[in-house]
């Protein structure tokens, strides 16, 4: 079966903030679609599909939003879902819109979402919410908690200390400043880290994303007519996903098939996107990563899980500078999801950014001379977990 | 983008959902809430893949096949991870408390519920307590309920 | 399309399943669907569900449901539209060259919550959720602009009502009910006029899975027998804004109809043998059959339809299992003989805002 090669050849952002209160919901994934059109160069009539990217809407207060946007995205008489993975939604919905055009079934496709964390002061008690309410809702646990678990293993098992969580922090808000949709930017330093109020052992508040409120849209196509519309097309050579029990307990101890502190199932996701990709050695073949990190613990097991480095190791590379935008490799050249988390829309922006970053858009961001970048999505009890390669040339199949 | 100095409320309407539910537990949960009230905490068991699962589970998530046993774990476990809470969440607990992932003695998997009676104050020392490792004793309360908090961990040193 | 239905599995349905909780019936419908198609969970490699997390009660349904539902360390994702939904991107998923055998999943327990506070809580707040939409209040509108356009009669809406229920009737897997008289329905509770609660075909619990397989999956393993192929399928959304255009047009149903049709190489309806159509009341049913214009020689909706079983959040992906099992011979009482092609149909959204189709071909001996 003959699949077709797929590329991004427009992306939009809106600012990212804590509110946007200028807008509605709907205005806001007006605005990004709007933006991603012109950077596309189409017309709203020439998209033939909307894939809508949207996790819990119990933040922003209205179920099933994406069918009370429909009516603003020019998404009227045309195919519609909504794809919802907890944190990874970005990530998978841009793998579904993928599908759509791979197989054949449609070949322009328009992926859009938006979020706004802050509509409800209750954003840790909505969290709670997502755990077994039999089991684990009494617990106080949440996103927060959560990694925090993971975390400590992570350091009992490798040695990690929370100085080398904050330079990670340091770099993520200097990078920022060279995003302008970016919701935290700054020259901060490692102490103002440290000094920032303890929230749960080992985080103290800088170590964690801020609730963003802003909106993303990526639109994609053939190969055919990528190369029609577009100077310089990204084309996803890489899609792979897997997801895990919701049970953290069970990714724990002897009888575990993967540690919860390793983020391990991305060594089987990576496996499965580099092989459709062609890449067999990610540090020297790939330019950079917007990988996705609302935790300030999240970079390290990820690197190595996909295998740039080896287990342990990601923590000294850091220190070394191996990580920064002119290092070995760049790192969340963006200021990643440690800078900017509009939860529903963040594995959308990672992957707009990789995208940029192939078609030589990403302006002050710009690594030089990326062929491949990799974007990565986590959702759930870091369950689910999605990784999409970007790349200057397709793999597959030739032109459909 | 400007805003003029004055920067005029922003209009907004309010609105609050109070949705109630009546979760079906299953047999299987219902079996593990009644040994609770006997101080009894029990897992299912899987003879195809040879897991024993807390929380208990009527099938199997490895093999795919459903749970063919029960088992009463142990009343001793191993911390799996833990942290230590101190930002007050709105509608959750006061802090500071601690919470720990423990896999009980003969069950495959760890489950998650308060650690107790440790001296919370100095955080960083409490952690340290608390690493991966460390064994826990299960303490149940006088008169459970069947609800998951009947019953917490201690630090079995204590 | 080069996709194939390899096995199928109908939870057994109840007005409400109370002694499993709802990933145990995700659990035992996925299983039973890798079970009909002989293959095992560790030969999948993906996981296509379809999932509400208001209609779930769960912050994030898929969390608890993706293990259960066979997803354990596969390539998982979640459409929260409606079930056919789910199929519609598990076939694209199985189409995309990367994935071969994949299994899509959806159930239903929305006898634990309050369905109609779940639908008002869809109304955006400034406009409509003051003035209150909920699924009864949209159904009403569009029952009354149905009613003018196309000249219903509430009667043909009742008589409707029995037509379908008699057909369920001769279902082995409708939930059991005692007819209702006539008067019985003219004189139940009106909702919000002209639709009464006589008129509503009640929810059920239940779920629905299906093994899907790509076609180089299917050359690879001759020994395996599909049900059905997925010879072609189209999809779209309607306007939010409700007036009496996008209530009583039934422009995307008869997009998504001539799509559907096209794809699947097909010039008109009556080149199909079945329909099951989803209408989750009677005049819903009479204004879809008749916009969908087949003549006598279809059978719409056989297995009674909404009337037999109503999972709600799948009954669409409900339909598009009798379809395949149309097309298979193997629908049980209420199959249609010598059943080639079958049209399943499912909508979602207030007053049907958006409408789904699967054309079903059998596979020839």
């Amino acid at each position: 079966m003959k699949a077709h090669n797929v590329a991004v050849i427009g992306v939009g952002q809106t600012e990212f903030r804590s509110r946007s209160d200028n807008q509605t919901y709907a205005e806001l994934a007006q605005e990004a679609v709007a933006l991603a059109l012109v950077d596309a160069n189409l017309q709203p009539e020439e998209i033939d599909a909307v894939v809508f990217s949207m996790a819990p809407t119990t933040f922003m207060g209205v179920a099933d939003a994406d069918k009370w946007a429909a009516d603003y995205i020019w998404a009227r008489g045309k195919p519609f879902m909504r794809v919802h993975t907890g944190g990874a939604t970005g990530g998978s919905a841009l793998q579904a819109a993928h599908a759509h055009v791979a197989s054949g079934q449609y070949g322009t496709v328009l992926v859009v979402g938006a979020d706004r964390i802050t509509e409800t002061p209750d954003a840790q008690f909505v969290l709670n919410l997502i755990w077994d309410a039999f089991y684990e809702q009494d617990f106080a646990l949440n996103t927060v908690t959560m990694t925090a678990l993971a975390t400590q293993r992570y350091m009992h098992k490798y040695g990690t200390t929370e100085r080398q969580y904050a330079n990670v922090v340091v770099r993520a808000r200097r990078n920022a400043l060279n995003n302008p949709s970016a919701h935290l930017k700054g020259a901060i330093d490692i102490d103002a880290v440290l000094a920032s109020p303890r929230i749960s052992w080992p985080y103290k508040l800088f170590d964690i994303c801020p609730r963003s409120a802003g909106a993303a849209a990526v639109v994609i196509t053939s190969e055919t007519l990528a190369r029609e519309r577009c100077t310089r097309p990204a084309f996803i050579t890489g899609t792979a996903g897997v997801s895990n029990t919701i049970f953290m307990g069970d990714r724990m101890g002897p009888h575990a098939d993967t540690d919860f502190a390793d983020f391990a199932e991305l060594r089987q996701a990576a496996r499965e996107c580099f092989r459709q990709a062609g890449i067999t050695d990610p540090l020297r073949e790939l330019q950079t990563v917007e990988i996705y990190d609302p935790f300030s613990s999240f970079q390290f097991p990820q690197l190595e899980s996909l295998g740039f480095c080896k287990p342990g190791t990601a923590q000294q590379l850091s220190d070394e500078g191996a990580f920064d935008m002119d290092g070995a490799i760049a790192v969340n050249p963006s200021g990643g999801t440690l800078c900017t988390n509009p939860i529903g829309v963040t594995g959308l922006v990672r992957a707009a950014e990789a995208a940029r970053q192939v078609m030589g858009r990403s302006a002050a961001m710009q690594v030089k001379n990326v062929h491949n970048a990799l974007a990565t999505a986590i959702g759930g009890s870091t369950q689910f977990f999605t990784v999409t390669m970007l790349s200057d040339e397709p793999r597959r199949a030739p032109a459909a | 983008m400007s805003k003029s100095p004055a920067t005029p409320e922003p209009r907004t309407f309010p609105g609050e959902w109070h949705v109630r539910y009546n979760y079906p537990v299953g047999d299987v949960g219902a079996h593990f809430f009644d040994a609770l009230k006997e101080k009894r905490i029990v897992a299912t068991r899987c003879s195809a893949s040879d897991m024993t699962y807390l929380p208990p589970r009527a099938y199997c998530e490895r093999s795919f096949e459903k749970c063919d046993g029960y088992v009463d774990a142990g009343m001793e476990g191993t911390i799996e991870a833990a942290t230590i809470v101190s930002a007050a969440f709105d509608n959750l607990p006061t802090p500071p408390y601690a919470i720990a992932y423990v896999r009980l003695d003969g069950v495959s998997t760890a489950m998650v519920n308060f650690v107790r009676g440790m001296d919370l104050s100095d955080v960083p020392a409490a952690a340290a307590k608390l690493q991966p490792g460390t064994r826990v004793r299960v303490e149940f309360i006088d008169a459970p309920q069947g609800r998951i908090t009947d019953f917490h961990y201690v630090l079995a040193a204590a | 399309m080069d996709v194939y239905v390899m096995g199928v599995a109908i939870h057994p349905a109840a007005d409400a399943i109370g002694d499993l909780r709802l990933e145990e019936m995700a659990y035992r419908t996925a299983r039973a669907a890798l079970d009909n198609a002989g293959v095992e969970r560790r030969e999948i490699d993906h996981l296509t569900l379809a999932a509400s997390d208001e209609i779930d009660a769960r912050g994030i349904s898929s969390m608890l449901l993706a293990a259960p539902s066979g997803g354990y360390l596969k390539d998982e994702m979640r459409v929260t539209d409606s079930g056919l939904a789910g199929l519609h991107l598990g076939a694209m998923r199985a189409a995309a060259g990367h994935l071969q055998l994949g299994l899509v999943v959806s159930s239903n327990q929305s006898s634990v919550v309050p369905l109609e506070d779940i639908a008002r809580m869809r109304g955006e707040p400034f406009f409509l959720r003051p003035v209150g939409l909920n699924f009864a209040i949209a159904d009403g509108l569009f029952a009354g602009a149905v009613a003018t356009r196309y000249a219903i009669s509430a009667a043909t809406a009742a008589e409707r009502v029995l037509e379908r229920m008699r057909s369920a009737a001769r279902n082995s897997r409708a939930v059991a009910r005692t007819l209702p008289r006539l008067d019985d329905i003219a004189g139940s509770p009106c909702l919000a006029y002209p639709l009464r609660a006589g008129h509503r075909a009640p929810v059920t619990d239940g779920a629905v899975a299906m093994v899907l397989a790509s076609g180089e999956w299917l050359r690879a393993h001759p020994q395996h027998r599909p049900l059905a192929r997925i010879a072609g399928m189209a999809w779209g959304v309607d306007r939010y804004q409700l007036d009496a255009e996008r209530l009583a047009g039934l422009d995307i149903f008869q997009r998504g109809l001539d799509d559907a049709l096209s794809r699947a190489g097909l010039e008109s309806v009556d080149e199909l043998e079945v329909v099951e159509l989803e209408a989750q009341n009677a005049w819903a049913d009479v204004a879809f059959s008749q916009a969908l214009g087949a003549s006598a020689r279809v059978s719409v909706s056989p297995s009674g339809g909404a009337w037999a079983q109503n999972p709600f959040f799948c009954t669409g992906l409900l339909n598009a299992a009798e379809a395949a099992l149309q097309v298979a011979g193997q629908a049980g009482g209420h199959q249609v003989d010598g059943a080639r092609r079958a049209l399943a149909h499912g909508v979602s959204g207030f007053a049907q805002q958006t409408h789904g189709f699967v054309v079903m071909e059998g596979i020839a001996a």
